[in-house]
């Protein structure tokens, strides 16, 4: 079910009243049983895979707390990390390596005869694998006591609506708000209208209308010029933001609705002034359970530089494969790992100067706009394409390529709600409103634009693939 | 209890301070500019798909002559070659299911001073394409409207402004083509490509031709349902035409004699007529792709068509 649905909005105004509506021992019955439903409204038999993995990790945890022994602790966390890792290899991975075997057999002169499997990659399988692992982790570090309520623990890793795209939430975080006691608050209802409407506009406005020019370009690179590069890969950078932080608003405006608290994801990442800063503000769910689970356990900065280096680099290449089994995401990753190394090698350009700030962010969006590239084409070739593209002096003026096939009217538009995102940056960071009119007017603005200017197409949000 | 009220309270708060005031304001805002759309752009707009589903519902010209079909009728007859009283109800990405909506509701008027409507065959079978579904919404309440849509038919399609949600650019698009006319000729219903396009993309179009395969298929509940109609109404005068296609279009086509079988089935109908001009080569420069001709070809096609009608003897048709 996506969040851009008619079949959501009835869903969410049934099971919120319902929510109110029932004793609070009873609730998380309705919330596991209207999060399965949700989740098997995309593919019903892969529930089982959520299934198999929150039995293991439940009693894994059971099973850590209970051990003395270090020994034994820790032999429990790694069966619960098998079988995180197990189902994410064989789902999304299996294919991918034996491709990679397959090249390699064919390079030496072999055949490769491992069998592909033909498999759909179940939705959200890498949000809620790495959301059940931070549980196991977090009990195996003693952070967390082992969940006893099975049907609670359940809904920690299943709660609909970060279910398949985040934020990937810590126990420390959920866990309680889910025994808590909730009743209807004026305070959540405002805020979770004002993240409800604004994640709307984000990816029905604006992410979708852009959608429209960078898929025309990218499925016509013989066609398109140096400048319409340059347009499909800044309107992706865009896309990409208001399509995923979309989703995580509309995700917490959700929650907040019936009283929960999930961890902000995005904060304002374009305005970021180094890539180190960026990494801080984009997807900040994934980038501190990498932090807190990989990098330090790999020895964080407190070895010497070059193992730093190092880590670095493992935590950005993992980071590209946590996307996608494909180059393109290694090639993502590895070029934000780059970025990050460049900035503490090269001398830093400080000051509180508008002008700097700017030249900062320019800088950011620049650099994290080229490995966009990477992420969006669909292989290498066309990656190089683009990036050749946009690297080449074609500055013809065609109006056919420019507006990239779809019309002037199409452009406009783009242009249009893209002025419409420079907007919402002027709008309150937590969403919150000085007072109760301006707070009514942003609504009905916003609802007025959502109306008019949706697009119809009911994209899919873009991580609901990872 | 405290606890109860408190919650009561806070949903009362909610609701009358935020939900209404929200709801109502947008709701009026919603409702004047759809009045505003419905007749300005929805309305006023001939070439629009939604005014064309609009037209065959509620307009009952005695002395229209209706053609109906597909995008390729759309982009071929000029009703304005043909004479005054000719309207092309040619709808984009249908097919025969739609046409036999069309039929259906031009049948139903019965004050009609000439009996013939003109349709279109493609040589792809008789089949079922509703195409885009902003054709349909401003009379989604329409019970034949709905029954044509069937499945797709969905619950907000019946609340009123909300049914348009996602399709307001779709509308403004044709009102904007057909008021500057800069890339497309809009009238009367027609809705035609004036661009001619470089050979290199024409080549690649006949290209893709030579790696597709194209076949004569049809749903044969649909074709039964299709003859059923055509003998139904035998006060009526059906000319099927099959407008011109790209030579290219038939090197790899399966089926040639299975279309030839279905247009002589059709010829065996007391009311029909069949003009079947696939066999007319033309260049490659009156095409806009390898099945719809652009309007340099269109006004070709419809004075040639023109020549054929004038065979067609009936009473109160001249």
């Amino acid at each position: 079910m996506l969040f851009n649905s008619f079949e959501f909005l009835y869903f969410f105004i049934v099971v919120t009243a319902l929510y109110f509506f029932l004793p609070h021992k009873i609730r998380w019955i309705l919330l596991l049983a209207a999060s399965c439903f949700f989740y098997m409204f995309f593919k019903p038999e892969y529930i089982l895979i959520l299934a198999f993995t929150i039995v293991i990790d439940y009693y894994a945890g059971i099973f850590i707390e209970q051990q003395t022994e270090k020994r034994k602790k820790k032999k429990y966390l790694i069966m619960s990390l098998i079988a995180n890792i197990g189902v994410l290899a064989v789902f999304k991975y299996y294919n991918f390596i034996n491709g990679n075997i397959t090249g390699l057999c064919n390079l030496l002169g072999f055949q490769n005869t491992i069998p592909y499997l033909h498999i759909v990659l179940p939705i959200g399988l890498s949000f809620h694998t790495f959301q059940a692992m931070s549980y196991t982790i977090e009990v195996y570090r003693g952070k967390q006591k082992a969940e006893k309520h099975f049907g609670i623990y359940s809904l920690y890793v299943m709660f609909y609506p970060q279910l398949v795209a985040g934020p990937i939430e810590r126990p420390q975080n959920i866990l309680p708000q889910l025994h808590k006691e909730n009743k209807f608050s004026f305070d959540n209802a405002l805020l979770g209208s004002n993240l409800i409407i604004i994640g709307l506009l984000k990816k029905m406005v604006v992410a979708d209308r852009l959608a429209v020019y960078v898929n025309q370009v990218y499925h016509n690179l013989d066609t398109s010029t140096t400048l319409s590069a340059w347009m499909a890969a800044i309107f992706f950078s865009l896309q990409i933001y208001c399509d995923f932080s979309g989703y995580s608003d509309i995700a917490r405006g959700t929650a907040k609705f019936m009283g929960y608290d999930l961890m902000l994801n995005f904060d304002r990442p374009y305005l970021s002034k180094s890539v180190t800063e960026f990494w801080t503000r984009w997807h900040i769910s994934l980038s501190s359970w990498f932090k807190d689970y990989l990098y330090i356990s790999l020895g964080g900065n407190r070895v010497s530089k070059l193992k730093w280096c190092r880590n670095i680099l493992i935590v950005f290449l993992i980071s590209g494969l946590w996307h996608g089994a494909n180059v393109t995401f290694i090639i993502w990753g590895a070029l934000h790992g780059v970025y990050v190394l460049m900035e503490s090698v090269l001398p830093k350009i400080t000051g509180q100067s508008p002008i700097i700030k700017l030249f900062g962010q320019l800088k950011v969006f620049f650099l994290v706009t080229v490995a966009w590239v990477f992420f969006r084409a669909a292989n290498i070739d066309e990656a190089l394409h683009m990036i050749r593209l946009m690297f080449s002096a074609d500055f013809s003026l065609n109006l056919t390529q420019l507006a990239a096939g779809k019309g002037p009217f199409n452009l406009a538009l783009t242009f249009l709600v893209i002025g419409f995102l420079m907007l919402a940056y002027f709008l309150p960071r937590d969403m919150q409103f000085k007072n109760i009119k301006t707070n009514i007017t942003f609504l009905t603005a916003t609802l007025f634009l959502l109306f008019i200017l949706s697009k119809d197409a009911q994209g899919e949000f873009i991580y609901f693939q990872f | 209890m405290h606890k109860e009220n408190s919650s009561i309270s806070n949903f009362r708060k909610y609701v009358v301070n935020i939900l209404l005031p929200v709801l109502i304001m947008v709701g009026v805002m919603a409702a004047a500019f759809c009045f505003l759309f419905e007749k300005y752009i929805i309305l006023s707009n001939n070439n629009c798909g939604a005014y064309k589903i609009n037209r065959i519902i509620n307009l009952n010209d005695p002395y229209e002559i209706p053609i109906i079909g597909s995008s390729r009728a759309e982009a071929s007859f000029i009703p304005e070659i043909l004479g005054p009283n000719y309207f092309n109800y040619g709808l984009e990405g249908t097919q025969e299911n739609v046409m036999l909506f069309f039929i259906d509701q031009e049948c139903k008027k019965k004050n009609k001073r000439s009996p013939v409507i003109i349709a279109n065959i493609d040589l792809d079978g008789i089949n079922t394409k509703t195409g885009d579904i902003a054709n349909y919404l401003y009379n989604s309440g329409n019970a034949d409207v709905k029954k044509l849509l069937g499945d797709n038919y969905k619950l907000q399609y019946s609340i009123p402004f909300v049914k348009y949600v996602g399709q307001f650019e779709n509308y403004l698009r044709y009102y904007l083509n057909n008021r500057m006319q800069l890339t497309k000729y809009s009238k009367d219903g027609a809705f035609i490509d004036k661009t001619v396009l470089p050979q290199k993309m024409i080549d690649d179009l006949i290209e893709y031709r030579r790696t597709h395969q194209d076949v004569f298929l049809h749903e044969e509940s649909l074709k039964k349902e299709f003859f059923k109609t055509l003998n139904d109404n035998k006060d009526r005068y059906f000319v099927f035409v099959v407008p011109p296609y790209h030579s290219c279009y038939f090197t790899n086509y399966k089926n040639p004699e299975d279309a030839k079988a279905f247009l002589n089935e059709l010829k065996t109908l007391s009311n029909v007529r069949v003009f079947d001009f696939s066999g007319i080569r033309y260049p490659d420069s009156l095409f806009i792709n390898t099945t719809h001709l652009n309007f340099a070809g269109a006004t070709r096609f419809t004075k040639e068509f023109k020549d054929s009608l004038a065979t067609v003897k009936i009473a109160n048709f001249k």
